[in-house]
This record gives C-alpha cells, sequence and structure tokens, in this order.
C-alpha cells in the first residue's frame, strides 16, 4: 500500500474491502503498530503515533486458530484481553469488564465452556470480547466471519453493528464480503493492486470507480438487496458466481477475487 | 518417620518441587513443551555428571547445564527446537555426554542410578535450602507473569497482535522450566521428570477449564504424588521414584477413563435429546 490517506471519525463503522494481498491486514497492523510504515504518519485524537499494544485500540487478528483440545473457559479467554499485565488478580472492575463484554457479544451464556468445544461463530465472539475488555475506542477486526457459515456471518455482524452503535466505538473491519460490509459500514475502503477508494456503499461500488482500481473491466450489478462485483478474473472462470457456500442456498455473495 | 532427618528433607524439597513443577506444567502442556522438558532432564543429567567429574554440587552442574541451554535455545527460537529429530539429536549428545563424564570420574554406578532415578532420600541441609529458594523465586517470577504467560500459552497469535513481548516470555519461561527440571531431576530423576512435569497438568486439565483451578490442582495431584511415593517408600524397599510415578500414572489413568466415560455419556445425551 502506498499513498493512502484517510480520516476515520469517532464512532465511525469504517468496511475495509479487496481482494487477497492487497494490503487489508496491513494496514491494520500498521494501525496498530506492528508494521512500520516506511512514511507519512497515524495520527490518532491529536497524537502523531499510537503505541502498539495501546488499550485504545481493541484488535482481534486474522487466522487464530484454537485447538480442539483447549481446556480453557471462555471466561480466561476474554481476561487475556485486560490491559495490566503484572497482576494475577482480577479486581471487581476486571470482572465487571469481562461481563461487559461478553455481554455486549452475547457469549456470556458460554464463559464457562471450554474455548475448544465452542463453534466458529462463538469463538469469534469471544476474540472481539476480548479486544473489548480493555474498553476501547477504536475496534480493529480483521476478518471475523471468515469460515463461517452464512448465517454466523450475519450473526456477528450484527454483534459488530451493534457495538458500533450502542458504544459508540469506532469499527474499522476487514472483510471479504461486499454485501455484510455495505449492510453496515457507513464507508467502504476498497484496497486492490496498491489503489484504493473510499466513500460510501453507493459512491465506492460503482463500475467505474473499481474498473479504475482494478485496472481491467470491473462491473457491480444489484440483484435484488445484493450486490455483485464481476472482475475479470471471475468471469474469466465462467462459472457464474458461485464461489460462496452461500451459493449453495441460493444466496448470492460477494464474487471479487 | 519424621524422626529421620532424610525423611524431613525429602518431604520438604518434595513439596517445593511437587507445587513449582505442577505450576510450571499446565504452561509446560499448553505451549506443547513436553518434549523439551524432557530434553532439558537430559542437559541437567549431562550437567549432574559433569559436576561429579569437576568435583562440584551436582545441583550447581545441572542448573548451569540446562539455563544455558534454555538461553541457547531461546536464542535460536523455539521453533526449531520443537521438531522430534531436534529433539532427540539434542537429547542422545547430552546423554552420551553424562555418560562420558561419569566414566571419567571415580563415582560411577551409584551416581548413574541415583542421577536417572532420583535421590529424594539422600537431599543434604544445603540442598532442600537451595531448592526452597530456587522455587520461591521460579513461583514468584511465575505469579508476577501469570498473566502474560497464560495469555501467550493458550492464545500466541492474540498475545502477539497485543503487544506483549513474546520472545521475552519465551525465554523467560525457559528458563523458569530449566531450573525447575533441575530441581525435579534431585526428586524423580533424569528419565522420570514427565513424572512431575507433565502428568499432574495433563490430568488438571482433564478435571477443569479454569487456569487458575488447573494450577492449584496440578500442584496438589503433584503433591500428593510425591508424598505418597515417599511414604510407600519409606516403608518398603522399593524406589521413591517408582511409587510416584505410579501413584500419578494411576491418577491420570482413572481420570483418562472418567473423561472418556462424562464425554460418551453425553454424546448418548444430545442423541436421547435429538430423538
Amino acid at each position: 500500500m502506498q499513498d493512502i490517506s484517510l480520516t476515520v471519525s469517532p464512532g465511525e463503522f469504517l468496511g475495509i474491502i479487496g481482494p487477497n494481498g492487497a494490503g487489508k491486514s496491513t494496514l491494520l497492523k500498521a494501525l496498530l503498530g506492528i508494521v512500520p510504515i516506511k512514511s507519512g504518519n497515524i495520527a490518532f485524537q491529536g497524537t502523531d503515533h499510537l503505541v502498539p499494544g495501546s488499550s485504545m485500540l481493541g484488535y482481534s487478528p486474522q487466522l487464530r486458530q484454537i485447538d480442539d483440545e483447549t481446556p480453557l473457559r471462555a471466561w480466561d479467554f476474554v481476561s487475556f484481553g485486560l490491559p495490566h499485565r503484572f497482576r494475577p488478580w482480577l479486581t471487581k472492575q476486571d470482572r465487571q469488564n469481562i461481563r461487559e463484554a461478553m455481554r455486549v457479544t452475547d457469549s456470556e451464556r458460554f464463559a464457562d465452556k471450554a474455548i475448544g468445544k465452542l463453534s466458529g461463530g462463538e469463538r469469534q465472539r469471544l476474540f472481539i470480547a476480548q479486544a473489548l475488555v480493555r474498553n476501547p475506542q477504536i475496534l480493529l477486526l480483521d476478518e471475523p466471519t471468515s469460515n463461517l457459515d452464512p448465517g454466523a456471518q450475519e450473526n456477528l455482524a450484527a454483534v459488530v453493528y451493534s457495538i458500533n452503535q450502542k458504544l459508540g466505538i469506532t469499527v474499522l473491519l476487514v472483510s471479504h464480503d461486499v454485501n455484510l460490509i455495505a449492510k453496515y459500514a457507513h464507508r467502504i475502503l476498497y484496497i486492490t493492486n496498491g489503489q484504493y477508494a473510499l466513500g460510501t456503499v453507493k459512491e465506492v461500488l460503482q463500475s467505474d470507480v473499481l474498473t479504475r482500481l482494478y485496472g481491467a473491466p470491473v462491473e457491480v450489478l444489484h440483484v435484488g438487496s445484493k450486490i455483485i462485483v464481476l472482475t475479470s478474473a471471475t468471469k474469466s472462470l465462467d462459472t457464474s458466481i458461485c464461489l460462496h457456500d452461500s451459493c449453495e442456498q441460493g444466496v448470492v455473495d460477494d464474487v471479487s477475487l | 518417620m519424621f524422626h529421620y532427618d532424610f525423611m524431613q528433607h525429602a518431604f520438604l524439597a518434595g513439596t517445593f518441587v511437587a507445587i513449582m513443577c505442577g505450576s510450571l506444567g499446565v504452561f509446560v502442556i499448553a505451549r506443547g513443551l513436553s518434549f523439551i522438558a524432557h530434553t532439558f532432564s537430559h542437559i541437567g543429567f549431562s550437567g549432574a555428571a559433569f559436576s561429579m567429574y569437576m568435583g562440584i554440587d551436582p545441583l550447581n552442574g545441572m542448573l548451569l547445564f540446562t539455563c544455558s541451554s534454555a538461553l541457547i535455545i531461546g536464542r535460536l527460537g523455539i521453533r526449531i527446537f520443537r521438531t522430534d529429530i531436534v529433539t532427540s539429536v539434542v537429547l542422545s549428545i547430552f546423554l552420551g555426554l553424562g555418560l562420558l563424564f561419569l566414566s571419567l570420574s571415580s563415582k560411577q554406578a551409584n551416581a548413574i542410578s541415583s542421577l536417572l532415578f532420583g535421590t529424594v532420600l539422600g537431599i543434604s541441609t544445603g540442598d532442600v535450602i537451595k531448592i526452597a529458594i530456587l522455587s520461591t523465586v521460579v513461583l514468584g517470577v511465575l505469579v508476577l507473569g501469570y498473566k502474560m504467560l497464560s495469555f501467550d500459552s493458550f492464545d500466541p497469535i492474540g498475545s502477539q497482535a497485543a503487544g506483549l513481548p513474546i520472545r521475552f516470555i519465551s525465554v523467560g519461561f525457559l528458563l523458569l522450566l530449566s531450573i525447575a527440571t533441575a530441581e525435579a531431576v534431585q526428586i524423580v530423576g533424569a528419565l522420570l521428570v514427565f513424572t512431575l512435569m507433565t502428568i499432574p497438568a495433563a490430568i488438571a486439565q482433564r478435571l477443569t477449564q479454569s487456569i487458575a483451578r488447573m494450577i492449584v490442582l496440578s500442584s496438589l495431584i503433584a503433591l500428593a504424588g510425591i508424598w505418597a511415593g515417599l511414604i510407600l517408600g519409606f516403608y518398603t524397599n522399593a524406589p521413591v521414584s517408582f511409587f510416584i510415578t505410579a501413584v500419578e500414572g494411576i491418577m491420570y489413568f482413572i481420570t483418562l477413563g472418567w473423561s472418556v466415560w462424562r464425554g460418551q455419556r453425553l454424546v448418548r445425551k444430545r442423541q436421547l435429546d435429538l430423538l
């Protein structure tokens, strides 16, 4: 990624979308300070930098694998996100924060269950609860809906939207799913080929905007309430648009590659 | 039984080692370091043999070898040592080195036996003091680093993303493990370190999902094994290490059986609910 300039307002829900390798996760890591930026700066509420591990940010990384045999209860997993590092016990306030994070992510009911025994959607709720437990102002979520079935994706996106709306937390959500992002995000950041487009769903998900980004013809179709992005790569496959599990259930999702 | 100094020493040293190994074991299993702990015990054996050859305290030799190895492994990266081949090569080299040092020293047969299978009944007052100090330091560091160590052990990707000093945690834990292994070798011997380092924690994690409860249970189970071993060893002629291993092993298989039975019962219940 280069020459990216972006301002996110407090309480905003920004959807970040683009093909694999476009730099979506790298952008989040740069915001966190995990990946250094070569030039430019990242400002946060008047400061010219962010401290890595800052409690102002809650982050749920991509590809988090929890072994099915992990003998760890959900409550303990969420408590890992608390900001203090050298105090081994939980204070009353810590417990309150954990309960609240689990309540807003609707994960209280499996607080005492082993995380290894939970479904993918339930684990994702815990990942988000862990990121929320430090009461961050910004929540950075890297593909929380990947590997979930369409129903679980929708439920999880609704939870994230509720966090954004009810708690006023700024959300930056990376996803491959245009329709999920389009449904909830205030604005979209579409990244591909080192280029980007930023704006509302209507402004960004246009054939001419995405054609410019991809440097090749792209068509954005609206089928009912669904949006389909057809890139030259998907067209050349000539296999219609069934690249998602949801197609089997008659629902058409994003097919951009 | 407690009229004898050697039994008092054995119970005291055993208690410290049990609590330390039981606590560390929870993280050894979570981090997948069981075989590294076993390798440390062989490195410790080599260190003890070296100190016998040099005429110094075996515990010092063990600590020198295991702590140096922990730092080297930490420097090279733990991933390299997680492979079976590297572990078995390192383990063999140090076992061979230990035998070499023992063959060069005058104390052979008894020394080999006590290093490989433990010398819990031959622990001096000085050893007890050393073990007590080292165990207290290890447990103190464990308490301070409990939160970060738990996070990194059970959710390594999350801890890295949260900006935790994962390299420091990894090397720090290896150092704690190396000290604990050197101490455990004195109780159960180099070949039976698994008994204290992994079995109690493996039992505990089948009984609870809370890390804090796991640590308490694991320590109690290690303690039960050592105390039972010492009592049975005192009243019979069989070695203490055998009884410790047998008690821990029996507890493990009982828990495993109970856990499997409970799992099957839950499956049957779910099937009935579906019907």
